[in-house]
């Protein structure tokens, strides 16, 4: 669908004046990458096969990533973390993206009434920092906080423990991330959508198509691209996630490591260390972070292949 | 034909279209999404203990004790001059660049080109605290610390990957048409970027800048590291030690939350109408 | 696009001119600290200081969870604080060991004006003291005393007697505890390290278990985590995401009658109108009454310093009796200076809870000194005793286990 209609032009890729002549427009932000960003970030991928901190620095080989998989306390950490962070990711494909899909729908339908005070609202959330939206969640939720009052209501079967049980923390510290960021798939796909020619959804109402047979024959694969880039980038941003569970579970991933991800469990190893003790392990930190690197781009390249620029 | 289009046209549009379940999905993601910040504005007006007889509540006193405390504990107009320099220079130069080499990236397809791509996508896949060590030892070569030039640095750079992946799949799907012949007429590059790419991609520059706006807005590590002094703090890292300070004072702390959250709101309040028409500006008519 | 470049560079130049402009010459120290929430006061302290010297020292605090580690990244890159907390024992050493910080024992008074039992604290093995030591804090149980006298309920002096009045304001639909679980630091620091020393004794005790000579497996550990699973059936409900700061507000409002937690939270109660008092926490019958005074916070210089002389000077203060009185009438109240010179406080709840040592065996929180390594899995087994997900036996054996482990080693 999509190359009949969107992509039939762009394979002309005749049009390449100049060549080598476009580095100058990719230079300046290649330097600022590599020199902040790429070269620190590699090199300290090396600390991986170093252990100990700045000063007593001692070369061990692939001794952090043997223990990283074999010690049986840091192993069971970093495959509670993984399996936890499949799970908020999962929220976030499933609930956050869909929903966000359904919003931008919504609010590019044409004929509808108050769009904009809408899509306003639902970006909100967006704009307020994790730090406060944890607070504000940490409370709502408190039984002691909330409870006489949500039991006056009649509300009574809302006063848990939420975030105190091992099996509803982390759905729940997922579900505020979820309230927190829709925005931001719903901004890219409303985006995403105002992109799609009218020509084209004209021709489908005369056509007779139904809202469902338009979005899904006509919008969706259309918006494939825009799927795919979502997907990537919830993907990569749920396996660095880490400020909501500190504000919401501490860095612990309390209650009892069930809402441990990827992010924390990196936090306290490689940058902060275990409290009480604080002394961080950057061996080890690098260690979860490459092995990480390369799940993440196992699942990365895939999906770039299968939505991404066609030629 | 027409008849039945006429049809469309009429009374059953609005059911064809959906409008009623729309309007209940919305004002049900509304009261969600409005009712955390109601809680935290409101409870910043109340007096120390109606706050746990009266949670959800408006004050039966309205006071506001709590702001004039707050305010006298730190130099927020500062803060506030400081995290919002921080996030407008890094947001524009991540925007300018990121653009520029998306451009770049898009239309010049070789190996080197890729190469160059998927070496800026690899950068979103690890957390950019790993490199804090070095960072550090750069600012200091620099002498960086306890400026803000430290962080326009690591953000401008940290915002790269995902603005040249975000805007190089934008600008690449954009139809060649629409400067396929100012290409033939040989018009210069810079002037298809300035002229036609980016009136196009506003809608991409406005993800962007949003996808970017989130972090940098969030992020307390860097300040934490780089800033000690205190007329360069950013209102994150002032409020988490003033939060500390307040920890049991929960109206204070609503009300040191809600002011540090309250400009953000109002200020995308009164851009949004320029942002969501940045949002739709790109509308393809082809 | 032009006014956007145009503002960007605006703002650029602007940031650029800010730092040259607000550049001086004059001795200005800094002190870091995990204390962000004593900032107030202990800027006072410092004002006074150069009120009295005329050195001005700014007070840094970090997030207190965050503190080890900015710390020692910015130790690691020179741009460290001239002066800053130390960590009791290892912990604190370990920033020694690495030379970041001043040799404290050739300063005047450190030796002779404190006991043994605060300088152990930031002492290595062979005599050197790393830092002056600051100040400790105690372990109590606050109490709410309208809520004792209402409904006709001793204070308890025995742990049976505290179980009996759990008990009663259970039955009467009160909250016996205000403590929750959520925070994962409270019930392992407050509750459970503050009441094993009336089961193992003081520091001489405690040397047997860092020896390995005394299994934690032993008769009075079981005791000690029986009790405090008989004790966790009386946490309020909710408390699997109830939070350290939930507790004030607790007790403070009536919710709950009792609130075990440290000495330094003392201060926070005065906002509720609360009459309330503290207890050491009563040890079963028979046994010799403990109590966990745990010596909290050091002060050391940065041997990286521009000016030694000025942060010696201020150290060699903080060692003198004058220095300690001083310090105790800006410290927050609940934190004590180790000073051996009689101290008088303005509060006489302060006072009050410093007079619950007289008598008593005294000891710093048990894991600290040498089986800090025992901190996670203790926090781990305890949190699951409190949900009833193991037993006391159980525990006790995990705790062996990785007593043998560091033993061992």
């Amino acid at each position: 669908m999509q190359t009949t209609v969107q992509r039939k032009t762009s394979s002309k890729n005749r049009l390449n004046p100049g060549g080598r002549y476009w580095i100058w427009y990719i230079l300046p932000a290649l330097l600022m990458y590599c020199l902040f960003m790429a070269y620190p970030m590699l090199d300290s991928v090396r600390l991986s096969l170093y252990e100990g901190t700045t000063g007593a620095r001692t070369f061990v080989g692939f001794a952090n990533y043997v223990r990283l998989f074999t010690d049986p306390e840091v192993s069971a950490r970093f495959w509670g973390a993984f399996r936890n962070t499949w799970v908020f990711f999962a929220y976030h494909m499933l609930v956050q993206n869909v929903l966000g899909m359904l919003f931008a729908v919504v609010l590019t339908n044409r004929t509808m009434k108050g769009r904009q005070f809408y899509q306003t609202v639902v970006f909100i959330p967006c704009t307020i920092a994790v730090m406060v939206t944890g607070y504000l969640f940490k409370l709502i939720l408190n039984p002691q906080f909330a409870g006489p009052t949500l039991r006056s209501m009649g509300l009574g079967f809302l006063v848990k423990p939420w975030l105190g049980s091992e099996k509803t923390a982390l759905n729940v510290i997922s579900l505020v991330s979820v309230w927190q960021w829709v925005g931001i798939p719903t901004m890219m796909f409303v985006a995403g959508l105002q992109g799609i020619s009218e020509d084209l959804l004209e021709a489908a109402d005369i056509a007779g198509a139904n809202s469902w047979q338009t979005f899904w024959y006509i919008k969706y694969p259309l918006l494939l691209p825009v799927v795919g880039m979502i997907a990537i980038l919830t993907f990569v941003s749920n396996f660095n996630a880490f400020d909501i569970i500190y504000a919401m579970a501490t860095p612990d991933g309390a209650p009892n490591y069930s809402t441990d991800l990827i992010g924390s469990l990196f936090y306290r190893y490689g940058v902060a260390g275990k409290h009480p003790i604080g002394i961080p392990e950057p061996g080890v930190g690098a260690a979860i972070s490459t092995a990480v690197f390369f799940m993440l781009l196992a699942g990365v390249v895939p999906t770039l292949r299968a939505t991404q620029g066609k030629e | 034909m027409s008849t039945r289009k006429n049809e469309r046209k009429g009374a059953s549009l609005k059911i064809l279209n959906m409008h009623i379940p729309s309007h209940i999905l919305m004002i049900f993601w509304v009261f969600i999404a409005l009712f955390p910040v109601y809680l935290l504005i409101i409870n910043s007006f109340k007096q120390r203990m109606a706050i746990y007889s009266n949670p959800f509540g408006l004050p039966g006193v309205w006071t506001l004790d709590n702001y004039i405390y707050v305010v006298q504990g730190g130099n927020f107009f500062q803060y506030f001059f400081n995290s919002i320099t921080v996030v407008v220079v890094s947001l524009a130069t991540i925007l300018l660049l990121g653009s520029l080499a998306g451009y770049a990236l898009a239309h010049w397809r070789t190996r080197l080109s890729r190469g160059i791509y998927f070496f800026f996508i690899l950068g979103m896949m690890l957390p950019i605290k790993i490199a804090t060590i070095r960072l550090l030892e750069l600012m200091k070569i620099f002498d960086l610390f306890n400026t803000l030039w430290s962080l326009f640095f690591v953000y401008i750079a940290m915002g790269m990957p995902t603005a040249v992946f975000i805007l190089t799949e934008f600008i690449h799907g954009l139809p060649r048409d629409l400067y396929e012949a100012a290409y033939i007429d040989g018009a210069p590059r810079s002037k298809i970027y300035y002229g036609i790419v980016l009136p196009l991609i506003k809608p991409a520059l406005a993800t962007v800048g949003i996808y970017n706006l989130v972090p940098i807005w969030n992020d307390l590590w860097f300040p934490l590291i780089f800033i000690t002094q205190e007329d360069k703090k950013t209102v994150l890292l002032a409020v988490t030690r003033l939060q500390g300070q307040y920890s049991t004072d929960w109206p204070r702390v609503f009300a040191l939350l809600t002011l540090s959250a309250l400009p953000v709101i109002l200020l995308y309040l009164s851009m949004s109408k320029q942002f969501v028409t940045g949002l739709t500006a790109g509308a393809v008519k082809g | 696009m032009r006014k956007l470049t145009a503002l960007l560079l605006a703002v650029l130049m602007m940031a650029g001119l800010l730092p040259a402009l607000t550049q001086a010459e004059t001795v200005k120290l800094t002190m870091g600290s995990w204390r962000s929430d004593d900032a107030e006061k202990v800027q006072a302290l410092l004002d006074k200081y150069k009120e009295l010297t005329g050195v001005e020292i700014a007070f840094q605090p970090t997030v207190s969870d965050q503190y080890n580690a900015t710390l020692r990244l910015q130790l690691d890159n020179g741009t460290g604080p001239d002066l800053y907390y130390s960590r009791s024992y290892a912990v604190g050493q370990e920033l020694f060991d690495a030379g970041f910080s001043m040799d404290c024992t050739d300063i005047p008074g450190v030796k002779e004006n404190f006991p043994e039992s605060a300088l152990d604290a930031w002492q290595t093995p062979d005599g050197k003291v790393f830092a002056v030591p600051f100040a400790a804090v105690s372990q109590v149980i606050y109490y709410n005393k309208t809520l004792f006298a209402e409904n006709g309920l001793e204070v308890p002096t025995t742990f049976e007697e505290l179980i009996a009045v759990s008990k009663a304001f259970k039955e009467k639909g009160i909250e016996p505890f205000a403590n929750g679980i959520a925070s994962n630091w409270d019930i392992l620091e407050c509750v459970y390290l503050g009441m094993l020393p009336n089961y193992v004794g003081g520091a001489d005790q405690r040397a047997l278990y860092e020896s390995g000579e005394k299994k934690m497996n032993d008769e009075a550990f079981l005791k000690s985590l029986q009790d405090f699973a008989e004790l966790a059936q009386y946490l309020p409900e909710g408390f699997e995401s109830l939070t350290n700061s939930d507790g004030p507000a607790m007790l403070g409002l009536g919710r709950s009658a009792m609130f075990i937690d440290g000495s330094w939270t003392c201060g926070t109660f005065a906002d509720y109108g609360v009459e309330w008092g503290a207890i050491a926490f009563p040890a079963p019958e028979g046994a010799t009454p403990a109590m966990c005074f745990h010596p909290d916070m050091g002060i050391t210089g940065n041997n990286a310093t521009k000016y030694p002389e000025e942060v010696k000077a201020f150290l060699t203060w903080l060692a003198t009796p004058e220095g300690a009185q001083t310090t105790s009438t800006y410290l927050p109240q609940g934190f004590f200076p180790m000073i051996d010179a009689p101290i008088t406080f303005a509060d006489p709840a302060v006072t009050e809870i410093l007079a619950l040592n007289d008598g008593k065996v005294l000891d710093a929180r048990f894991v600290w000194a040498k089986l800090l390594n025992m901190y996670t899995p203790m926090v781990e087994q305890l949190n699951a005793l409190t949900k009833g997900e193991t037993t006391p036996e159980a525990v006790a054996e995990v705790f062996a286990a990785e007593q043998a482990k560091i033993v061992g080693q």
